[in-house]
């Protein structure tokens, strides 16, 4: 006999100052299950669980083990080791629809196991890039795109814009196209006191932004049967805009070596004009605390390339359960705790964006009774990127493998050792070889 | 069967079986995946032979070939540089009379960090922007900053300067061990007839020593072959492979491409540069200590 299993409650919650719409909760009597959990950690990622696991552990009776927890990274090796081994022992682990379907069959059909009512509290196109070969195989904790911050005291000088007028023809505004902000990265650019911009220069990070910028471009990485198509007009544009910034020293000069780190920390250091960036940071580089360009950040969403696109490489962190777990009803409770309105509203407060509608309706609702023009700012200009301009890379299980074939030629193009046609050709070739391996022609 | 149950196989046998499921197991498992296309990500690919594909494969990889000279080159350079240094350190501590044991602690201290941590302070150290070189050549009225994890050439000598910070007390304190070792008459002797201090030193303390070197050289060979931790933390074999080792290439296929059938191929043509220089320098110990015994 099953025990009580999942007490279905429709139920209005509130948190603090605001109350959400209606959600369906997932609580059960878990007294005596241990759930072993694999999770993502890092500063940004652990304030949740240091909230949520004691909320649930109270509500069920039931106890988190956490086994692991590390940056995504590392906790992707891990569990590619643990697949390996054979050695599915946890039942809960952090994973990213960018991530997910490298890891077969290891995780739970969601749709078998969550009831639809709580399903439908997620945003649909979400739940959907959470679905590999129509298994949904992850819970959404938040979702990613990237916009483009910038000092606003930089745009608002008057020496600025009549300069930049001069030598452009234009006037200085926050930019709308890459073009754009090659052009005023290049003007602002003071090295190697200050720079016009900074990307990521190197693994999935590097390929991800080139990925966008081909899309924005009116490319694709890939055709119809995963054929390699990016060693195209539209690829080798996007290539040359990060050549052109590195060769106009626009960029630090360590920028091949950068991650997500790097930039975070570069843009708050005030030496960097302009930086696109996750949600995340928001909340940082508006920290006097944290950063020497608080107060004077301005946001715009993602610029347009050529193709009149505008980029907006998406993915949502998420977390998963095991097939093997032998505890399904604690761990689909504990996934629903994960990712419940509660469990989201606290990572909004910090800048993240939800997976849930009421609680993006919440959140904007809180910061407009607060007078927070900042983060009212940042959460209405992220939704609306996550509505009209966020697409995911391919989800099949080569994009890593990819990526890694990838990057080294950009990096190579950029540092003049190629030219962005040979780059993209040896890239192409071993994309193909990657794609003729795993069988899709 | 009582004589083999009395014999010293029985005492051998504990040996042999935690030998075999330590050392020959895993290894004849890892030399039967790098026969197979196996994935991590997919287990039942282990059991599909795929003969010398992935071999075949390597034999025409250039990237894979140019980690592989570059590994050497790099281990050539670095044992050397950390042999001069770890020599001159275990001379000059040798002379001296008092606190001589506090040095040799200090000098031990870069060994007592992981290789982790090393990796991480020399790329803060050699970061373009606020590393601590750029900001100290600075002073000096560098201005541009030097890409020193970008630049090919520098980026080899960053990674090289933490490995040799991190290892050259492993030479030093195995030639002091050396040196205190060395009877004094001979050397008493040498001065007696008139032999001036490079004399001694070139004619009698560097032959005594030589096994030493050797000892320290087949060790340290070892160690530099497999280097992975200090070079991923500080450019992860970047940028567009300019720093890329055999163990850098060999664990990004592995555990990120998750290919670990290919990923033992390179192991295993690898494994072939580790016993080439454990080869070389055991020879060259066993002829030092064949002329110390005839001198």
């Amino acid at each position: 006999m099953l025990r009580l299993f999942l007490s279905l409650v429709l139920a209005v919650s509130f948190f603090g100052s605001f109350s959400a719409k209606a959600e369906t909760e997932l609580w059960g009597d878990f007294s005596g299950v241990t759930l072993r959990v694999k999770l993502i950690g890092g500063g940004q990622y652990e304030g949740l669980y240091n909230e949520v696991i004691p909320w649930w552990e109270e509500n069920t009776g039931g106890k988190i083990e956490i086994v692991t927890q590390k940056n995504h990274f590392e906790l992707d090796k891990e569990i590619k080791k643990d697949i390996a081994s054979g050695n599915l022992d946890f039942c809960v682990a952090s994973n990213h629809t960018s991530f997910a379907s490298q890891y077969g069959n290891i995780y739970t059909d969601l749709n078998n196991i969550m009831p639809a009512s709580v399903l439908a509290d997620y945003t649909p196109l979400i739940l959907e890039h959470s679905t590999v070969d129509g298994r949904l195989v992850q819970m959404p904790r938040h979702s990613d795109v990237s916009n483009l911050y910038y000092q606003k005291s930089l745009y608002e000088d008057a020496d600025n814009k009549a300069n930049f007028k001069a030598k452009y023809g234009y006037d200085l505004t926050p930019p709308e196209t890459w073009d754009q902000v090659k052009d005023q990265a290049i003007f602002f650019s003071n090295p190697p006191d200050f720079y016009g911009t900074q990307y990521v220069g190197k693994e999935e990070a590097i390929a991800g932004r080139f990925y966008e910028l081909v899309i924005a471009n009116g490319g694709a990485l890939f055709d119809e049967d995963y054929r390699p198509i990016f060693n195209s007009p539209a690829g080798v544009e996007a290539l040359q805009w990060f050549i052109d910034l590195y060769n106009a020293k626009a960029v630090p000069d360590g920028v091949l070596n950068y991650l997500w780190d790097d930039t975070g920390l570069g843009f708050a250091s005030g030496t960097i004009a302009m930086n696109l960036d996750w949600a995340g940071w928001a909340g940082f580089f508006n920290d006097p605390e944290n950063s020497k360009v608080a107060g004077d950040i301005g946001l715009v969403r993602a610029p347009m390339g050529s193709g009149g696109l505008r980029t907006g490489w998406s993915g949502s962190h998420s977390f998963s359960m095991t097939e093997s777990c032998p505890d399904k009803e604690a761990a689909a409770s504990f996934l629903w705790a994960l990712t419940s309105n509660k469990a989201q509203m606290i990572e909004a407060r910090g800048g993240l964006s939800p997976t849930r509608p009421a609680i993006w309706d919440a959140i904007i609702a809180e910061k407009k009774a607060e007078g927070d023009e900042f983060m009212l700012m940042v959460f209405e200009t992220f939704k609306m990127s996550l509505a009209e301009d966020a697409f995911t890379p391919p989800l099949i299980p080569e994009w890593i493998e990819f990526t890694n074939a990838l990057y080294p030629e950009l990096q190579a193009a950029i540092l003049g050792d190629k030219s962005p046609e040979d780059a993209l050709a040896t890239a192409s070739k071993k994309a193909t070889e990657i794609m003729e391996d795993a069988g899709y022609f | 069967m009582r004589k083999f149950l009395n014999g010293p196989w029985v005492l051998l046998m504990p040996t042999l079986i935690i030998l075999t499921c330590v050392v020959l197991l895993p290894l004849l498992l890892s030399l039967w995946t790098s026969f197979t296309p196996f994935k991590l990500t997919k287990p039942d690919t282990l059991y599909r032979f795929v003969g010398f594909r992935n071999y075949e494969r390597l034999i025409g990889d250039l990237d894979f070939w140019i980690a592989f000279g570059r590994t050497v080159l790099f281990l050539a350079i670095a044992l050397n540089l950390e042999l001069v240094f770890g020599l001159g350190i275990a001379l000059l501590i040798n002379k001296i009379t008092y606190g001589q044991r506090t040095l040799r602690t200090l000098m031990m201290f870069p060994m007592m960090f992981s290789p982790i941590l090393v990796g991480f302070q020399w790329k803060y150290i050699f970061n373009d922007n606020i590393g601590l070189m750029n900001n100290f050549l600075r002073e000096f009225g560098v201005i541009q900053p030097i890409p020193w994890l970008v630049d090919g050439i520098l980026a080899n000598v960053s990674i090289m300067a933490a490995e040799i910070w991190s290892s050259t007390s492993v030479f030093a304190i195995l030639l002091l061990a050396g040196l205190l070792g060395i009877p004094k008459d001979p050397i008493e002797a040498a001065k007696v007839d008139g032999c001036n201090s490079w004399q001694v030193f070139k004619n009698i303390t560097l032959p005594f020593l030589m096994p030493f070197v050797f000892i320290a050289m087949t060790i340290r060979s070892l160690d530099v072959a497999r280097a992975y931790d200090i070079v991923q933390m500080m450019t992860g074999g970047g940028p567009a492979k300019r720093t890329e080792l055999l163990w850098t290439l060999i664990s990004r296929t592995g555990y990120v491409d998750a290919k670990m059938g290919m990923a033992n191929a390179m192991s295993y043509i690898s494994i072939f540069l580790s016993i080439a220089f454990t080869f070389f320098f055991f020879y060259k110990l066993v002829e030092a200590r064949q002329r110390l015994s005839y001198e």
